[in-house]
């Protein structure tokens, strides 16, 4: 009955992070550490199923891994210590090795490492996942982890980063990167972001455990029992939030009957800690502070919502984030009325980070509903509903909508975008041009939102919103959609604060002499060197030159007649062409790589006749030349063909 | 998911030693944020029975003290297999005898 590989997964987890520390601090690189500690577990697969499981299998891996980072040591002759000091090591105590844990956790959350890295790193060394389960459950896949976790550990390699407990005031900023990095493994597990779940109580757990560790690790910090009592806290509530269909049920609805006694327990008991350290309480104390003044409430409407306004007022001077201010909308919404709570939200709809954030426009219609402004309260949750990626939350806002009495006679600015895009006499480009518009128009301002009510004012806010700093030309065409809009819908001059913005034509600048003489010196194949000599040596357009046809070449006099104009060329060119016709007399000068497919047959003057292959298109000529220059690029992205023209 | 472990009285009076080695272990299983709650339980007992609208509430101790259970920890793992490991780890501590252990579902 007992499945060997799956005991030794067990076992792994729940000494990985031990081994991989005690490793670390003796190979001192954390990449090398872990695979030494891979190979005891191969090795556990492998000696396990034969010799049965051995007495101890925590301290057989521990051992096993360490013996081979001896005998790596050993081999590399990098021996600086003596084998006695060695030896010892196969026997240390539990601070020690406590200590390598605390170590590795501040490591692999190091702030050289971009927050991705340092979750799947902090899961896989700490937590001892794989990456097929860390790659499960952020929904993504195994090779992008994989990726993750090597170039983390690539990073701390190449920047050198120490295997060491950070000391004096490093140690605040470095702990809270460690605090950051469990929150958001918890964060992630809670409010699952995407997904059609609303959580995903693995990585809750998981995040539960990291942070009990770090409690246990660092006793004297405020702050990691202040984090541990707030996901305790939150953990309590999970049974509660989600009703029998997956949907959310708000705080004050919840059942608190189903509240999880042991693990609010264990929260306060966390609070009581972080209280006793002292200080001033930090962000992650205050937020557990709230979960607190939650948790107490015998029943909903028993919630202290004036002690937790003024948490949230000292929480919004640590950090000041536009969703802390957010839910102190809510706290202060309810402790003095839902119009003390709006003017607080009103203040962040011009906030760009919560452009696409869906509880903007949720708290704003619980607001509006409780205010009686009915028919904008629906407006809010509809867009709510439209913004939210989680299929159990989109669906309870559109109930939440739904709810809501509105009259149905009036037009909806939903009705009119759909209506306008329909009327039939505008050509696919510029529908798709108006069509862009409108979706952000209708995301911004919600689709139950009535026509008649639009302002110009309203449409100014999402203009600054979402193309304030756009090209002069998107803004400007995304104004004359507007004015054909309001002429369309015979309304108010809605682009009426939309000044429309000068287009000074950007001449993006020619390639440098230094970069063209590597360009071409880059070895690329013949097309694409002549293709480039010629576009820069000719300055004809790219269309142009494409269009070149065999017979149109005067090889002798470097010249070419094409669509009404000449085109000419120099040595460079000349010295090429040759070898790109390689005989050819006739058809477009330059070809695409394969025959076309049959269903995508081009016309008959962009064939080959001799070869059946079709004439290169611009697209494709451009991505390959984007390809080829990437490298010389300053800024990575490649350079466009017609950088190719003289400077 | 949580598991509760149950381990049955035994003969043996637990000594210094066990007493230490417990300890060290309990404090183990918390530092790792496995162990969520733990306790010895009192021998006597008091036996709540129901028969239709009958409830008869009898004192201990009962006779069958040996299959009475003597201590309970409850802990959260990421398997069956974590559990058992645990398990494995209370049993070399505490010597012989016996525990079960089982899923708990809810709250």
């Amino acid at each position: 009955m007992i499945d060997v590989r799956r005991t030794v997964d067990a076992v792994w987890k729940l000494e990985s992070a031990a081994i991989i520390g005690g490793l670390t601090r003796i190979v001192r690189d954390v990449g090398l550490a872990e695979e030494l500690a891979q190979d005891a577990l191969v090795a556990a697969l492998e000696q396990w199923p034969e010799s049965g499981l051995p007495d101890n299998p925590g301290a057989w891996l521990t051992t096993t891994a360490k013996r081979r980072a001896i005998d790596h040591l050993r081999r590399a002759a990098r021996l600086e210590r003596r084998h006695e000091d060695l030896a010892r090591e196969l026997d240390q105590p539990q601070d020690v090795e406590h200590e390598d844990v605390l170590r590795l956790m501040f490591l692999s959350c190091h702030p050289v490492l971009p927050t991705p890295q340092r979750v799947s790193l902090t899961l896989r060394l700490v937590g001892g996942l794989t990456a097929a389960e860390i790659a499960r459950a952020f929904l993504t896949s195994e090779p992008v982890i994989t990726q993750r976790v090597a170039a983390a550990k690539e990073a701390l390699a190449r920047e050198g980063v120490p295997f060491e407990l950070p000391v004096g005031e490093s140690l605040a900023g470095r702990l809270s990167s460690v605090l950051e990095v469990v929150y958001l493994i918890f964060n992630e597990g809670y409010a699952a972001t995407s997904g059609d779940d609303l959580m995903r109580p693995g990585l809750c757990q998981e995040a539960l455990r990291l942070g009990r560790l770090l409690a246990e690790l660092a006793p004297d910090e405020a702050e990691v029992h202040g984090l541990v009592a707030l996901m305790e806290i939150q953990a309590a509530r999970s049974a509660a939030r989600t009703g029998p269909s997956g949907e959310p049920v708000r705080l004050h609805e919840q059942n608190r009957g189903r509240w999880d006694p042991l693990l609010i327990r264990r929260g306060f008991t966390a609070m009581l800690r972080a209280r006793d350290i002292g200080g001033p309480p930090g962000p992650y104390v205050l937020q557990a502070a709230i979960a607190v003044c939650h948790t107490q409430a015998r029943t909903a409407e028993d919630t202290d919502w004036a002690q937790i306004a003024t948490l949230y007022d000292a929480l919004v001077r640590l950090l000041p984030t536009p969703i802390v201010r957010l839910n102190r909308a809510v706290a202060v919404g309810e402790a003095h009325g839902p119009e003390a709570g709006l003017a607080l939200v009103d203040e962040l709809t011009t906030d760009r980070t919560l452009r696409d954030y869906h509880l903007l426009p949720s708290v704003r219609g619980d607001l509006l509903a409780r205010l009686g402004r009915q028919a904008e309260a629906r407006v809010e949750f509809g867009r709510a509903a439209a913004m939210t990626k989680n299929a159990a939350e989109r669906a309870f806002l559109l109930r939440r909508a739904g709810e809501l009495e509105t009259d149905t006679s009036v037009v909806t600015l939903a009705q009119a975008a759909t209506d306008f895009l329909a009327r039939g006499d505008l050509d696919t480009a510029t529908l798709r041009s108006y069509g862009q518009t409108l979706r952000r128009l209708r995301l911004s301002l919600g689709d139950r939102r009535p026509l008649e009510s639009l302002t110009a004012q309203d449409v100014t806010r999402v203009f600054e919103l979402s193309w304030s700093d756009a090209a002069a030309k998107t803004w400007n065409r995304h104004r004359s959609a507007i004015r054909t809009f309001t002429a369309w819908g015979s309304l108010a001059d809605l682009a009426a604060g939309l000044p429309r913005r000068a287009e000074t034509r950007q001449r993006i600048p020619a390639i440098g002499t230094e970069h063209l003489e590597r360009l071409w010196n880059l070895g690329a194949p013949v097309r694409e060197q002549t293709l480039w000599r010629l576009l820069h040596e000719s300055a004809a357009q790219v269309r142009v030159v494409l269009s070149l046809d065999v017979e149109d070449l005067d090889l002798e006099d470097r010249r070419a007649r094409a669509s009404g104009t000449w085109v000419s060329w120099r040595s460079a060119t000349a010295r090429l062409l040759p070898e790109l016709l390689a005989g050819r007399t006739r058809g477009p000068l330059f070809l695409a790589d394969r025959r076309p497919g049959p269903a995508r047959m081009p016309a008959t003057e962009d064939l080959c006749p001799d070869t059946g292959r079709s004439r290169l298109s611009y697209e494709r000529a451009e991505y390959l030349f984007k390809q080829a220059t990437r490298a010389l690029d300053p800024a990575g992205r490649g350079y466009t063909l017609r950088q190719l023209r003289p400077s | 998911m949580r598991y509760l472990m149950t381990t049955k009285a035994t003969d043996q009076t637990p000594d210094e030693k066990l007493y230490a080695e417990m300890g060290k272990f309990i404090e183990e299983m918390t530092a790792a944020g496995v162990l969520l709650a733990t306790g010895g339980l009192d021998p006597k007992g008091i036996r709540i029975a129901s028969a239709g609208d009958e409830i008869t509430v009898t004192d201990g101790p009962f006779t069958e003290a040996k299959e009475a259970v003597a201590g309970f920890a409850l802990v959260e793992v990421r398997s069956e297999e974590e559990a058992i490991e645990l398990a494995r780890r209370f049993r070399k501590v505490v010597g012989d005898g016996e525990s079960t252990i089982q899923q708990v579902f809810g709250p």
